[in-house]
C-alpha cells in the first residue's frame, strides 16, 4: 500500500516528476503502463552495465518494480512512441549502493531500442535503470507482466571476468607459450609481446617482452607453435604486407624477429607440418596471390615457397583450415574463399595430402568447390561418425549462405544445411570455429551474431545468444571447460555437470604442438575425434590442447593418439574430469594381447630393423609391408620376430601381420 | 601514316629512319651496331613523331621512365610532352596525403570514346595514363619529393600496369613492379605529418583497377572531368579540351551527371560526400569489384540512393557492437563507416589499400553527411 500510495503522491504533483534522477529517488512502476521520458538527465549515473556496449554515459533515469507475485517480465522501449530512440537500461536486484544485476539490453528492440524479458520473484525489489550511453534524447517504455514462462536454458552459460593488466594492439590468443598446457592470454603490439601465464593455482603472471619493432604486425591473424622444438613457442604474424616469425628463446624470456621479404597480404595463417618431416612448416593464405608457405629445414631455416596449395591467380584466399577429412593420417587442406564480381577466386578449394608434399586439389570431386562468400569453416566431426565434417559459414549471402557438408566417409560430402538450423540462422561472420563448449560430447560452431551453435549430434545445432562476440577459445581457468576471450575480458564458462577430458599432447619425433595429430576417444557413445590445429576460424589463435566432453558418461575406455610421425599412443581408462598429458612414444599401441603380453613392434620409429614383440605367440603365417600410399614393399614368411628394413627408404610404413586363421593385424611404423 | 624517330641517347646522335606502316602494324627496327662500344647497346624504342613521346607496345613497360620521353626539360619539372595532357578528376584518391599530376597520352590518330557518364573512357589501344605522387615541404629541407610515378599503358590484350620509382637526385624513376615502402615527413598545411608511404606492387595495383578480375583505369571517366582545368594555354572544360587535341570523340550527351570537388564548399554536402566516397571506395565496393559481395555500392551513379551508402544498413562484418549500422543517421558513433574511416589498423580501415593514415578531411566529410542525413530516407 505504501508503494501505491507513493506513486499516487507522485502522480499528483508535477513538481516531483524529475524524482526519477536518482536510485534513491527511483519512481515505482505500473505494469502495462507506458512511461514518457522526456530526457535521460538524472544527476546519479548507472555505472553497473549489465547489458553490451561498455561505458560512456553521463545520467540516468531510475525506476522500480516490486512484482506481488513471479511473473515473467518484459521492459520495453520498443514502442512507436520512442520514434526509435537509441535507448539502453539495466535491471538490477539489490539496494542503491549494493546493486546487483539482473537483466538490460541495449540494442534487443527494433532499431536500437531495447527490451528485455526476465523472470521476477514475487516481493523482490527491482531496480531500472535507463541510461544516456547514446543519446540523452527522450523516449517511452513499458513494463508488461505475463505468467512465468520457463526461460529455455542454455547448455552452459559464460560471465566476463575481467584482466585489466591486458595490454595491447592485437588480443588474439588464448594459448600455452611456455609447455606447462595451462593456456596464457597472449597480446602482441608493434614492439611488444604480454604474456599472462596460467598458473596451476588459478592465478595470471602477467610478463611484457619488449621486442625489435617488427616488420609485420598480426593485423590479419596469428599461429602459434614451436618451430624449434625448444619447449617454448613461436609465433607467425600474418600482415596485409608480409609475415614475420617471433622465435622464442631458450628460456622463453626473449624472441627474436625472423621477417620475410615477400609480399603476402595475409589471412588465416597456420603452422602445421605440411612436408610430415616432423617439423612445424608455416601456411598464409594469400588475398590476392596464390597462397604461400614457408618450409621449415628444422635448423631454424624457413623457406619461402609457392605453388600447389592454392594457386588461383587472383587470390581469394581467407579460411585455411588444414585437417585429416579422409582418414589417412595426413593433414589436409580446405581453403574457404572470398572475392566479389564474376571471378572464379571466391570458390573453395580442398586440396587432399597423398604424401611426400604431393596435394591433389579434389575441390569438385569431393563436392566442396563453393561459390559461397567465407572467410572461414569449422570442422569437427559433428555426428561422431568417425569423419570430420564442415560448417562453411558465410560471410555475405551473395553467392549462397551457410552450407553444412556431412563427410561421407567416401572422399565426398553431402550438403545437409537444410533443416540443420544453419539454414536459419541469418547471421553472418568472419569467423566460424568449432568446440564442444557445453561438454555434452557433441561438438559446436561458435559463429556471427554472437552465436554459438549447439550441436545434437545428428548435424542439426540451435542457437543460444550470448554476451561476447568471437574471439580466442582456450581453457582459462584449466576447468575442462572452454572460455572465449574479448580483448581484456574472458567469458568463462560457468559449467555444468557434465564430465569431460583435456588431452595434452608432447610429440617427439612429431612436431612439439603435436599439430596434426589426431584424437580418439572411445566410450558409451562411440568415438569422438579432434585433430590438433595451429590456425583456425579467421583470426584467432587458441588452445593446442585437445578438449572433449563426455556427457553424463563416467568412462572412457581408450584414448588413441595418431600422432603425424605415424606412431599411435594408447590409454586405456584414463581419469575424466582432469587432463591427460601423453608424451609421443610413451603409450605405444600393441597390435593385440595374447594372455596378457602385447603384440608391439619396437623401436618405433626405427633405423634398421624392427622387431615384433612376442612374435612367437602368435600363429603368423606372413608378414607384409605398405608404404603409405599402399605400395607392398615387403611380404615374407620369415618367422624370425626381427625384420631387417635394409632398402627401405625413409618414411612412413604399415606392417601387416597375417595369421593361419586368417586374422589381419596392422601397425604403421617409422624408418627413419 | 605514321611516323616515327629513334635517338640515340647514349651518343647524342639522332638517327632518324622513318617509314611508312599500316595502321595496326607493329615496327621492327634494326640498330645499327655502334663500334665505339663494346657492348651491346639497348634497343632504343620508337619515337613518334611531332610529339616525341614513346609508347612501343612491343616493349613496354621499359626500365626507365624517361624512356617514354612524356616530359621536356628537367622529368622532375613534370612539364608534359606536346600532346601528353594533363587533367584532373573533380574529386580525387586519398593516398596519405600524396600529391598527384596526372596525364594522358594517346598515339597520333587514335581516340577515346564516350561510354556513359560514370563508365570509363573507352580508350584506344596504345593509350598511357600518367600519374605521378609527390610530397611539398618534406621536412627537413622543405623541399618537393617526387616518390612514384604509374602508367597504365593499353595493349590489344587489356590494359597493363607500370610503377616507377624515382632516385633520391629526382633525375629519373626506374620500374618497380615488387613494391616497397618508403618513409616521408612533411608539413600539412603547416602540421606536421609522417607516413611509411606504400609504393604498390603488380597485385596491388590489380586489386583497385579491375573489373571482374580485367585491369581496367578508374578515374578518366566524363562525370570526373566535366570540370574546367587551367592549362597552360588557358582555362578550359576537360572534356572539351580532349575533344579539341583529338583525343575524344565529339560525341558527349549534353548533360553529364558530374562529381564535384568534395573540398568546394559552394556544392551541398550531399554532393560532395558522394564523390569522396566514389572516388575512394567504388574501385572495390561496386558491381564486379574486389568487395561487391558487401553490401554497399558506392558509385556516384548509384548513391542516389543512400541505401547504397549503408543508411540504416546493418553491416555484415562484426567489429564491435556499437557499430549498428553502416551509417546511422546523426550518430558516428554507431556508423561503421565514420569508425573505420577514422581507423588505421590495417585490418579495419578503409580503404585498406592506400591509405596508412586518417584522413581528416575526409572523415570531416563524413561526419558531416551522417549529421546533415537525419533520417534513414
Amino acid at each position: 500500500m505504501k508503494i501505491n500510495f507513493t506513486f499516487f503522491l507522485l502522480l499528483g504533483m508535477p513538481v516531483l516528476s524529475q524524482a526519477q534522477n536518482t536510485c534513491a529517488t527511483a519512481l515505482s512502476v505500473t505494469p502495462g503502463t507506458t512511461y514518457a521520458v522526456s530526457a535521460v538527465d538524472g544527476t546519479d549515473v548507472p555505472t553497473l552495465v549489465c547489458t553490451t556496449n561498455g561505458t560512456g554515459q553521463t545520467a540516468g533515469e531510475w525506476y522500480t518494480y516490486t512484482p506481488n507475485a513471479d511473473y515473467t517480465v518484459t521492459i520495453t522501449t520498443d514502442l512507436p512512441a520512442s520514434g526509435g530512440a537509441d535507448t539502453r537500461f539495466h535491471v538490477y536486484s539489490g539496494t542503491c549502493g549494493a546493486l546487483v544485476c539482473v537483466s538490460g539490453d541495449d540494442d534487443g528492440g527494433a532499431g536500437l531500442t531495447s527490451t528485455a524479458t526476465f523472470n521476477v520473484t514475487n516481493g523482490t525489489n527491482y531496480t531500472i535503470a535507463f541510461d544516456n550511453r547514446w543519446t540523452s534524447a527522450g523516449f517511452s517504455f513499458k513494463l508488461t507482466e505475463t505468467p512465468i514462462i520457463v526461460q529455455p536454458t542454455p547448455p552452459v552459460t559464460f560471465t566476463a571476468n575481467s584482466f585489466p593488466s591486458v595490454s595491447g594492439t592485437y588480443g588474439l590468443a588464448t594459448t600455452d607459450m611456455n609447455g606447462d598446457f595451462l593456456d596464457d592470454i597472449v597480446t602482441v603490439s608493434a614492439s611488444s609481446v604480454q604474456i599472462l601465464y596460467q598458473q596451476i593455482s588459478g592465478a595470471y603472471i602477467t610478463t611484457n617482452i619488449p621486442t625489435t619493432t617488427t616488420m609485420f604486425q598480426p593485423s590479419w591473424s596469428m599461429a602459434i607453435g614451436d618451430i624449434d622444438k625448444n619447449g617454448f613457442n613461436d609465433m607467425l604474424y600474418g600482415s596485409g604486407s608480409g609475415v614475420t616469425f617471433m622465435k622464442a628463446n631458450a628460456t622463453g624470456t626473449a624472441y627474436t624477429e625472423i621477417s620475410g621479404t615477400e609480399y603476402v597480404f595475409c589471412q588465416r595463417t597456420n603452422f602445421v607440418d605440411i612436408n610430415n618431416d616432423g617439423n612445424l612448416d608455416a601456411f598464409s593464405c594469400h588475398d590476392i596471390d596464390p597462397n604461400v608457405y614457408y618450409l621449415n629445414d628444422g635448423s631454424g631455416n624457413l623457406t619461402f615457397h609457392t605453388g600447389g596449395l592454392g594457386d588461383h591467380a587472383e587470390g581469394g584466399n581467407y579460411g585455411s583450415i588444414w585437417m585429416d577429412y579422409d582418414n589417412d593420417g595426413d593433414q589436409d587442406l580446405y581453403i574457404a574463399k572470398c572475392r566479389g564480381g564474376a571471378s572464379t577466386a571466391k570458390v573453395d578449394e580442398l586440396h587432399r595430402n597423398d604424401g611426400g608434399g604431393i596435394f591433389t586439389d579434389v575441390s569438385v570431386a569431393s563436392g566442396m568447390a563453393n561459390p559461397s562468400q567465407s572467410w572461414s569453416s569449422a570442422w569437427n566431426d559433428f555426428n561422431n561418425d568417425g569423419w570430420m565434417d564442415a560448417l562453411v559459414g558465410a560471410s555475405s549471402t551473395d553467392d549462397g549462405g551457410h552450407f553444412l557438408m556431412k563427410n561421407d566417409g567416401d572422399g565426398t560430402f553431402s550438403d545437409v544445411t537444410t533443416g540443420s538450423g544453419w539454414d536459419v540462422n541469418p547471421s553472418l561472420s568472419i569467423e566460424h570455429v568449432s568446440f564442444d563448449f557445453d561438454n555434452d560430447g557433441f561438438t559446436d560452431v561458435m559463429g556471427g551474431g554472437n552465436k554459438i551453435l549447439f550441436g545434437n549430434g545428428d548435424m542439426t545445432f540451435f542457437p543460444i545468444v550470448y554476451a561476447f562476440s568471437s574471439g580466442s577459445v582456450g581453457d582459462l581457468n584449466n576447468d575442462g571447460f572452454l572460455d572465449v576471450r574479448n580483448g581484456s575480458t574472458v567469458y568463462m564458462n560457468n559449467k555444468n555437470s557434465n564430465n569431460w577430458i583435456t588431452i595434452n599432447l608432447q610429440g617427439i619425433q612429431s612436431n612439439s604442438n603435436a599439430i596434426g595429430a589426431r584424437v580418439e576417444i572411445y566410450g558409451s557413445w562411440g568415438k569422438q575425434i579432434r585433430d590438433i590445429r595451429s590456425g583456425d576460424g579467421f583470426r584467432y589463435m587458441n588452445t593446442l590442447n585437445a578438449h572433449f566432453g563426455i556427457g553424463t558418461a563416467t568412462v572412457i575406455d581408450s584414448i588413441m593418439i595418431k600422432w603425424p610421425s605415424g606412431h599411435i599412443d594408447q590409454v586405456n581408462n584414463p581419469t575424466i574430469n582432469q587432463p591427460l598429458t601423453v608424451v609421443e612414444g610413451s603409450h605405444p599401441l600393441s597390435l593385440l594381447e595374447i594372455d596378457g603380453k602385447k603384440i608391439a613392434l619396437y623401436p618405433n620409429p626405427t633405423t634398421d630393423y624392427l622387431t615384433i614383440e612376442n612374435y612367437d605367440l602368435l600363429d603368423a603365417s606372413s608378414i607384409q609391408i605398405y608404404t603409405q600410399l599402399g605400395e607392398q614393399v615387403m611380404n615374407t614368411e620369415k618367422k624370425d620376430a626381427k625384420i631387417s628394413l635394409t632398402g627401405l627408404a625413409s618414411g612412413r610404413y604399415f606392417l601387416v601381420i597375417q595369421t593361419k586363421n586368417g586374422e589381419k593385424y596392422s601397425e604403421s611404423f617409422i624408418k627413419m | 601514316m605514321l611516323f616515327m624517330n629513334r635517338k640515340r641517347t647514349d651518343s647524342n646522335r639522332l638517327i632518324v629512319s622513318a617509314c611508312a606502316v599500316g595502321a595496326f602494324a607493329l615496327m621492327l627496327f634494326l640498330i645499327p651496331s655502334c663500334k665505339k662500344k663494346p657492348k651491346v647497346e639497348p634497343i632504343d624504342p620508337p619515337v613518334e613523331g611531332g610529339t616525341g613521346v614513346s609508347v612501343d607496345l612491343t616493349t613496354v613497360p621499359y626500365t626507365k621512365l624517361s624512356d617514354y620521353r612524356f616530359f621536356q626539360g628537367e622529368m622532375k619539372n613534370q612539364t608534359p610532352a606536346e600532346k601528353v595532357i594533363p587533367y584532373q578528376p573533380a574529386s580525387g584518391l586519398f593516398t596519405d596525403y600524396a600529391h598527384k599530376k596526372r596525364f594522358i597520352w594517346m598515339p597520333n590518330g587514335t581516340m577515346a570514346t564516350y561510354n556513359g557518364d560514370h563508365n570509363v573512357l573507352e580508350l584506344p589501344v596504345g593509350a598511357a595514363l600518367i600519374k605521378t605522387f609527390y610530397y611539398d615541404d618534406v621536412q627537413p629541407a622543405g623541399t618537393t619529393r617526387i616518390i612514384e610515378t604509374r602508367i597504365m599503358i593499353r595493349k590489344s590484350s587489356g590494359w597493363i600496369f607500370a610503377n616507377y620509382v624515382w632516385n633520391t637526385e629526382q633525375t629519373e624513376a626506374y620500374l618497380d613492379m615488387n613494391g616497397s615502402y618508403t618513409s616521408i615527413s612533411w608539413l600539412q598545411n603547416g602540421t606536421p605529418k609522417s607516413a611509411s608511404y606504400r609504393i604498390p606492387n603488380q597485385t596491388e595495383c590489380h586489386t583497385c583497377h579491375k573489373l571482374n578480375d580485367e585491369p581496367i583505369p578508374i578515374g578518366i571517366k566524363p562525370q570526373n572531368l566535366n570540370i574546367d582545368y587551367t592549362y597552360d594555354d588557358g582555362t578550359q572544360n576537360q572534356l572539351q579540351k580532349l575533344i579539341a587535341v583529338g583525343y575524344l570523340q565529339n560525341t558527349l550527351p549534353g548533360n553529364i551527371v558530374s562529381t564535384v570537388n568534395y573540398m568546394d564548399q559552394t556544392k551541398t554536402v550531399n554532393e560532395r560526400f558522394r564523390s569522396y566516397v566514389d572516388i575512394n571506395c567504388a574501385h572495390c565496393h561496386a558491381e564486379g569489384k574486389h568487395c561487391s559481395y558487401r553490401p554497399m555500392r558506392l558509385a556516384y551513379s548509384e548513391t542516389t540512393d543512400p541505401i547504397n551508402l549503408g543508411l540504416c544498413v546493418e553491416p555484415e562484418e562484426f567489429i564491435n557492437s556499437n557499430l549498428a549500422y553502416i551509417i546511422k543517421p546523426n550518430d558516428k558513433n554507431r556508423s561503421m563507416m565514420y569508425y573505420r574511416l577514422g581507423s588505421t589498423l590495417p585490418s579495419e580501415r578503409m580503404p585498406l589499400l592506400g591509405r596508412t593514415i586518417v584522413h581528416d578531411e575526409g572523415l570531416q566529410l563524413l561526419e558531416e553527411w551522417i549529421t546533415w542525413k537525419q533520417t534513414c530516407n
